[in-house]
């Protein structure tokens, strides 16, 4: 047998333990590639998605390549640690450093190679399902097209052949620092009891609960004020939950026998303590990335639903449209445009117009607008508001205000024109959002408005239509040809489909980073409860002598697990419920119901991981 | 009264090329009755000791614990029946580490869901008897081997089980402590008299039992009693064990 002959066997006989350190970095390529293939999609880098969105795409692959890295080379210590036996036999049996060294380094080698090969192949297959399903789920435009994704593939082999490598010279380091008594104990020596200081336990709790109290407190702008160091708080307060807290909660629930002596809880809770303390960094840096996926993914439905709100209630028509200055010739055509486009969409509609007067006042300072009450009411009543009725000489304000300013009533100013000294006190105000006009305006009767000078005025105009959800493509037409043009054009179908492409984008890359982030962490624990196996299994085949049923087993297990796979996230929940409560009360909307939704997909993915996990595991322990 | 009663066990292990473990094996102990089972390496002394213990089922042949076959239990009822009736003590003890001495003790009663008060009383009257008081509150890693052994054999006993298995318990101490281990055993067999097997390579420790039964390529080679004299035991054991072509280094060199 030669010694390549012996590293091939090595491998080819030892396939489970290489197996999980196989699939877990061809499954981090494979979400590094997945990725990398909407990155460089062309649709995406092209014409409808901003530069901006492609930008932050390749932002969050940075991100979840640096991820990667630690993920495979945790993996690969796991990997090593649960060989540490073997190689401290090989040692002793004469294998020199070198050999060892040299067999380990080109066993990652292959094993990365392969890894980054499987990765790509299952990318590919998974590449077509996701954007047949990011397609029909966001509702894009144009299909994503399936195609070769080249660059992907160059970058992915690139940037992991570079990682493997890198991370294999790490396992030449790893095993330097081991002495041969070490390799050969492996991880046989029993550990100290995990410690918790009173103290930091204490500050724990304290600094999370004033955390949430504050965040929970502050209206409004103060908000903004308090975030920053709330956020650092709550930070702070979650390390040293997991690291310090937990383990003296467990720790003092050791005092209390009628507790910890009852059941298998003695068998579950000590466990519990040392897994605590192993995974307590793990279990931090998920928490707090869960947290922030789920207050940008909340926060980001929350102003979805926030924005289409808000642009629906300001343009209560399908179209609205204000030629950019007083040329009729041009004002002709556009208008002609718009109607030819809604006669060619077999889209009946009704147009409405509404001359807006500007008129300079006697102290000049300012010009006020002054719209025919006519028009304005025929307009008032087709948006659904209030028309006015105005005797002679009476006049209206008109304000605009919406949500967030509240719904204040500027002063009831008395305006004198310029031009025939017309006096203008409204005997009332009311609030409309028809006229693309923030400033606040007159209406006055019909006969008034004829009497007076008009110098300068601009139309508006606006297309009531039945069902304004079917005039997309229309609007998305006239967009097109009044792209040049300086005159103002909004049809809301399009404005919404737009904002919903930008968004649905963005959505898709937080949800897609938050489900790498959680499979990911998933597997972490994976790793670590596979590297713990053996010794599990001696020692549950020990308690199994002693009279401990198949049941009683496998719920210690199922206990411990569920803790381990749902306290970051439970927390991560909570802080992120906090979060949004926080948010909701700076924006005086709820953002409750949308992103409760986003958490409860979440959980609902972790479970059925959990699930399948449990399955294995047990059957392991068991077996 | 009868507490062991093994009538024509056999074990044949599968595979490609099966082999025989143990051949009609046929045996009986009584009601606080200490009998020690020896024979070479791969005698088939640690499958008698399984296959009566339900941890492996034999091939043919019936045990009867108290009357009642455990190879017949529905896997529950054999759990309960282990942590009710039978006590176990391992040659590496089997401690988990992440309990403390007196958790470990007790743990065969708390999976019974006993109440905290008489769980207390029974683990300072077994420490008291196997002189661990002061070693209660410390973890596993902190005792020595004849302590550990000592809390495994609390832990075996503390639910007054009428039977006692004991793999080696002897072979991972030093003499001194495995004299305290069989004194322990003894006496506890004397008190409580409960039916105890030791399997052993240890001719001191086997010269503690009442009886000795040696087994030898998986059949009965010989069975001796004790007399008055534990060391005239000793010899004869030592005398079968040379029979039964044992090597020299099989043999204790330590002479009680």
């Amino acid at each position: 047998m030669t010694f390549r002959r012996f590293a091939f066997n090595n491998v080819m006989r030892n396939k489970r333990t290489y197996a999980a350190y196989f699939l877990s970095s061809a499954f981090s390529v494979m979400a590094f590639f997945v990725y990398a293939v909407f990155a460089f999609h062309p649709d995406m880098s092209g014409g409808s998605v901003h530069s901006n969105v492609s930008l932050a795409m390749h932002f969050a692959e940075g991100l979840i390549y640096a991820f990667s890295f630690f993920f495979v080379l945790y993996s690969m210590s796991a990997f090593l640690k649960t060989r540490k036996k073997e190689f401290g036999l090989m040692v002793m049996l004469g294998m020199s450093d070198s050999q060892l060294k040299t067999m380990v380094f080109l066993e990652n080698v292959l094993i990365g190679f392969g890894a980054t090969a499987a990765g790509i192949g299952f990318g590919l297959v998974m590449t077509k399902l996701m954007l047949l399903a990011a397609e029909n789920l966001l509702g894009l435009d144009e299909p994503l097209a399936f195609y070769l994704p080249w660059e992907a593939i160059a970058l992915t082999l690139a940037a992991f052949l570079v990682l493997f490598v890198v991370i294999s010279a790490f396992t030449v380091v790893i095993l330097r620092s081991n002495r041969l008594i070490d390799l050969l104990k492996g991880s046989a020596m029993p550990k100290k009891e995990p410690k918790s200081s009173v103290l930091l336990s204490l500050l724990a709790a304290l600094l999370i609960g004033a955390g949430y109290a504050i965040a929970l407190v502050a209206r409004g702008t103060v908000v903004v004020a308090v975030m920053i160091p709330v956020t650092l708080m709550v930070v702070v307060g979650t390390y040293f939950l997991f690291t310090q807290l937990s383990v003296y909660i467990i720790h003092k629930s050791r005092g209390n026998r009628s507790l910890f002596w009852r059941g298998t809880n003695m068998l579950f809770l000590s466990d519990l303590a040392y897994r605590m303390k192993d995974n307590a960094r793990t279990f931090f840096m998920v928490a707090i990335l869960s947290t922030v996926a789920f207050s940008a993914i909340g926060s980001l439905v929350g102003f979805k639903t926030l924005m289409t709100k808000t642009l629906l209630a300001e343009n209560p028509f399908a179209f609205e449209y204000r030629p950019a200055k007083i040329d009729e010739g041009q004002e002709k055509a556009e208008l002609a445009a718009i109607e030819q486009a809604l006669r060619v969409e077999g889209i009946e509609y009704r147009k409405l117009q509404v001359t807006m007067s500007s008129q300079t006042r006697s102290d000049a300072e300012k010009s006020v607008t002054v719209v025919k009450a006519s028009e304005f009411n025929a307009i008032a009543v087709a948006a659904g508001e209030k028309p006015v009725e105005l005797a002679a000489g009476e006049s209206m304000i008109i304000y605009y205000s919406n949500e967030f300013l509240g719904n204040q009533m500027p002063e009831r100013g008395k305006a004198v024109l310029k031009a025939g000294a017309i006096e203008l006190e409204p005997i009332g105000g009311q609030s409309s959002v028809i006229l693309p006009n923030f400033e606040s305006y007159y209406v006055v009767p019909d006969e008034q408005y004829e009497q007076m000078e008009h110098p300068s005025v601009q139309r508006f105009y606006a297309f009531d239509v039945d069902d304004w959800k079917k005039t997309k493509d229309a609007g998305a037409a006239i967009e097109e040809r009044l792209k040049e043009s300086r005159s103002r054009f909004i049809s809301v179908a399009y404005e919404l489909h737009l904002m919903n492409q930008s968004y649905g984008i963005m959505l898709f890359i937080g949800l897609f980073i938050g489900a790498v982030f959680f499979v990911a962490s998933g597997s972490f624990l994976y790793f670590r409860l596979y590297a713990d196996l053996p010794e599990d299994k001696a020692k549950f085949k020990s308690i199994t002598k002693l009279g401990l049923t198949d049941r009683e087993l496998s719920g210690i297990v199922t206990k411990q697990l569920m803790i381990l796979f749902f306290v970051p996230i439970v927390v991560a929940f909570v802080h992120g419920a906090v979060a949004l409560t926080s948010m909701q009360n700076m924006f005086g909307t709820s953002l409750m119901s949308t992103s409760m939704s986003v958490l409860g997909t979440f959980m609902a993915i972790q479970a059925v991981y959990f699930l399948l996990i449990r399955g294995r595991y047990v059957k392991e322990v068991v077996a | 009264m009868e507490m062991l009663s093994v009538r024509q066990l056999s074990k044949i292990y599968g595979g490609k090329v099966p082999s025989r473990a143990l051949t009609d094996i046929s045996l009986s102990i009584e009601e606080g009755e200490f009998v020690g089972i020896m024979g070479p390496s791969g005698s088939g002394k640690t499958t008698l000791l399984n296959l009566v213990a339900a941890i492996d089922s034999p091939t043919t042949g019936e045990v009867l614990i108290g009357g009642r076959n455990p190879h017949r239990l529905k896997k529950r009822e054999l759990a309960r029946f282990r942590r009710r009736e039978l006590g176990f003590v391992f040659q590496d003890f089997n401690l988990l580490n992440t309990l403390t001495v007196e958790e470990n003790i007790v743990l065969p009663l708390t999976l019974e869901g006993e109440p905290v008060k008489a769980m207390e009383s029974k683990v300072r009257e077994m420490a008291d008897k196997l002189g661990i008081e002061s070693i209660l509150k410390k973890r596993t890693y902190e005792i020595s081997g004849g302590q550990a052994q000592r809390t495994a054999i609390a832990r075996a006993m503390i639910h007054k089980p009428k039977f006692l298995f004991a793999d080696e318990p002897t072979g991972n101490l030093d003499s001194k402590a495995a004299k305290d281990v069989m004194e322990i055993l003894s006496a506890i067999n004397r008190s409580e008299r409960t039916a105890m097997m030791l399997v052993t390579h240890d001719a001191v420790a086997a010269s503690y039992c009442h009886r000795v039964i040696f087994i030898k390529d998986g059949q009965l080679y010989n069975e001796i009693h004790r007399g008055e004299s534990r060391q005239a035991f000793f010899q004869k054991i030592i005398d079968v064990l040379s029979l039964l072509g044992g090597n020299a280094h099989d043999l204790s060199t330590i002479r009680v």
